[in-house]
């Protein structure tokens, strides 16, 4: 544990929940606008490992909620007692129909992987990104494939199961 | 007779079956009793197996490494996936059928198959090849428009020039 | 006369004949020695005949006519070579025809390889040029010691005079450039370690990458030819050759199990560690010999 980290996340940001889980050790929401500061703060506490950019589908809600696993490696810091590995979980709600947000590679700069998955799959658009081009799927899909709307077997039958086999035209 | 004894497996490893092959080859169950030999590039392969599922990107190497191998060759289709989707059956990036796109002479069911069934898959094989119904390099060939067909309607329009010259092939390069 | 025609047509066959079954016999041998059962030895015959049926595809004239000189190349060096006092051109230059023609099997297949335009085949080239100036230095040095002590070039004689004494790898002066030539045979012959050449692992065969069809029956075709040069030298100038063909023939078979043995126990050297190996110790043994040799004259 970062002795007071707790409180003084708490005393940064007034309107964020902070709770302090057993396994997970931190777990933070925060509204979207105060994403970057929180995530420059405990970058400098230590947590400088964005080991995660992950997003919830809340259909019924109409939010999606973006998630961000940070990990610390210190080994130095007179804070963290030995090689004590510390998890913090950043979480946080955007709406649904008009998916944007900002990038956080310029505070990590691994995030854009990720952020890329999470454009193809989910639709999200980040602002700063510099290449946000598809990094798995091939083909463009009308809406998302990762959200809980799409189809996959109505998918299935419109595309794959249309294509004929092949015929022999000798016999 | 000579083409059922020595066949060349390009190593093209996809899928999940990839773990299945080390020790098909190696000195549990070794396959060079059977004249089986990977070989690392598709100019000098004789048996392709595709092991395991099937994405729209694999699939694009996958065409362009069988369309590189000499004739005749013959091609194996592992576990169930390239049966018929298998765990994948409604995945919206895996392809179900792989017979559409190029021909398949025999399926090895399972998933994934062990190495016993690995050869007794081959040794039907040889009876195939012996009765002369491995012929899927010849269908290639003749239904060529067909296949191509169906790789345009999946992928549109192809970066890599048509392999025989059909007429509608010709249509498509004068175009 | 008729012996000499009969000669001339009959030791090709007879070299490519054991080498095929060198090949067969490599596979088998370290089959065995992992543990398991191998292929049939008939087994490069059936990948021979049925790469002969397969249709591969050509890269331009080039590339079919470096394979097809270094296969002419292969060929007659097998007429130069005594087996067990068959050698039919004995009398044309030796040791010196020798090490020149040996230079023509790579070339052809490097430059047939080189005409495929693809970047594995282009390492592929380069190392195993390299490689042949690595080997190339002490075999020198060993040829001109051997061709010092028996006041010859010609192999034939060589031979004829190591079974009047004893043999040229046991006797005083010849047992250091002896040496140097049983460090430098796998690099030779192409086994582990010094398969640098072409690396299935690493760049997919180097020359041989985009060889399909009859090319590569031909590619198996030289590789059979060369084992049965490379090992034939070395049995003809420090293993006294032999008068009965059936003796000859067990010394290649013990020096080749030797070489398999060898290829099963090595990993792969990379290309700078084997030429810092090659022109190292065996090539200041050479050296040495050569050096012993022409004072005790």
């Amino acid at each position: 544990m970062i002795d007071g980290l707790k409180e003084k996340l708490e005393k940064a940001f007034p309107r964020a929940a902070i709770v302090v889980m057993p396994d997970t050790d931190y777990l933070v929401t925060v509204d979207k606008e105060s994403v970057l500061s929180m995530l420059a703060y405990v970058k400098d506490s230590g947590f400088d490992h964005l080991a995660l950019v992950s997003c919830v589908d809340w259909m019924d809600e109409r939010e999606f909620e973006l998630v961000y696993v940070l990990s610390s490696y210190m080994k130095d810091n007179e804070q963290v007692n030995g090689n004590e590995k510390l998890n913090l979980i950043l979480k946080t709600r955007i709406s649904r129909d008009n998916p944007a947000f900002q990038t956080v590679t310029h505070i990590f700069e691994n995030a854009e992987p990720y952020e890329r998955e999470l454009h193809e799959l989910f639709g999200v658009y980040f602002e700063g990104h510099k290449r946000l081009v598809p990094l798995f799927l091939e083909r463009t899909y009308d809406i998302p494939p990762f959200r809980k709307d799409f189809d996959t077997r109505q998918y299935v039958k419109k595309i794959f199961d249309n294509i004929p086999t092949i015929q022999d035209t000798k016999e | 007779m000579a083409n059922k004894y020595s066949l060349n497996a390009v190593y093209f490893c996809t899928g999940c079956g990839i773990i299945e092959i080390p020790p098909s080859i190696t000195a549990r169950w070794d396959a060079e009793r059977f004249g089986i030999i990977p070989v690392a590039t598709p100019r000098q392969g004789n048996l392709f197996m595709i092991t395991g599922y099937v994405s729209l990107k694999t699939l694009r190497a996958i065409i362009r490494t069988y369309e590189q191998m000499p004739d005749p060759k013959y091609t194996v289709g592992f576990g169930s996936c390239p049966i018929n989707g298998g765990m994948y059956w409604d995945s919206y990036n895996t392809i179900k059928h792989l017979d559409k796109y190029i021909p398949v002479d025999g399926w090895i069911a399972g998933c994934m198959p062990r190495p016993e069934a690995v050869f007794i898959g081959v040794t039907h094989l040889w009876t195939l090849i012996d009765k002369d119904m491995a012929n899927g390099y010849i269908r290639y060939r003749e239904h060529y428009d067909q296949y191509r067909g169906n790789q345009e309607k999946l992928f549109g329009k192809l970066d890599w020039p048509p392999l025989y010259a059909t007429a509608t092939a010709q249509k498509e390069m004068a175009a | 006369m008729v012996t000499k025609i009969v000669q001339l047509v009959l030791l090709p066959v007879l070299g490519f004949v054991i080498g095929i079954f060198f090949l067969g016999l490599y596979r088998k041998i370290m089959a065995r020695i992992q543990w398991r059962y191998g292929p049939p030895l008939l087994q490069p015959v059936i990948d021979i005949i049925r790469l002969l049926f397969q249709r591969g595809v050509s890269h331009g004239i080039i590339f079919d006519f470096g394979l097809v000189l270094s296969l002419a190349g292969a060929l007659t060096i097998t007429l130069f070579l005594p087996f067990a006092q068959w050698c039919p051109l004995k009398g044309s230059g030796g040791l010196l025809v020798i090490l020149y023609l040996m230079l023509l099997m790579p070339l052809g297949m490097e430059l047939s390889g080189g005409s495929a335009a693809n970047p594995n085949s282009s390492i592929g080239i380069s190392r195993k040029f390299i490689l042949a100036l690595g080997y190339e230095v002490p075999l020198l040095l060993i040829l001109l010691s051997v061709m010092t002590h028996y006041k010859t070039i010609s192999l034939f004689e060589v031979v004829l005079s190591q079974q009047h004494s004893a043999w040229a790898l046991l006797s005083w002066p010849l047992a250091l450039p002896g040496i140097a030539y049983v460090l430098i045979l796998p690099a030779v012959l192409g086994v582990r370690p010094f398969d640098i050449t072409t690396a299935p692992q690493e760049i997919s065969y180097g020359p041989m990458v985009e060889y399909g069809g009859k090319y590569l029956a031909f590619a198996h075709i030289h590789h059979a030819l060369s084992l049965f040069i490379g090992i034939s030298l070395f049995v003809n100038l420090f293993l006294g050759g032999a008068a009965n063909p059936v003796v000859f023939f067990v010394k290649m078979f013990v020096v080749f199990t030797a070489g398999v043995c060898v290829n099963a126990v090595f990993p792969r050297l990379r290309i700078e560690q084997a030429v810092s190996y090659l022109w190292k110790w065996p090539t200041a043994v050479a050296l040495l010999g050569l050096i012993i040799v022409s004072l005790v004259k």
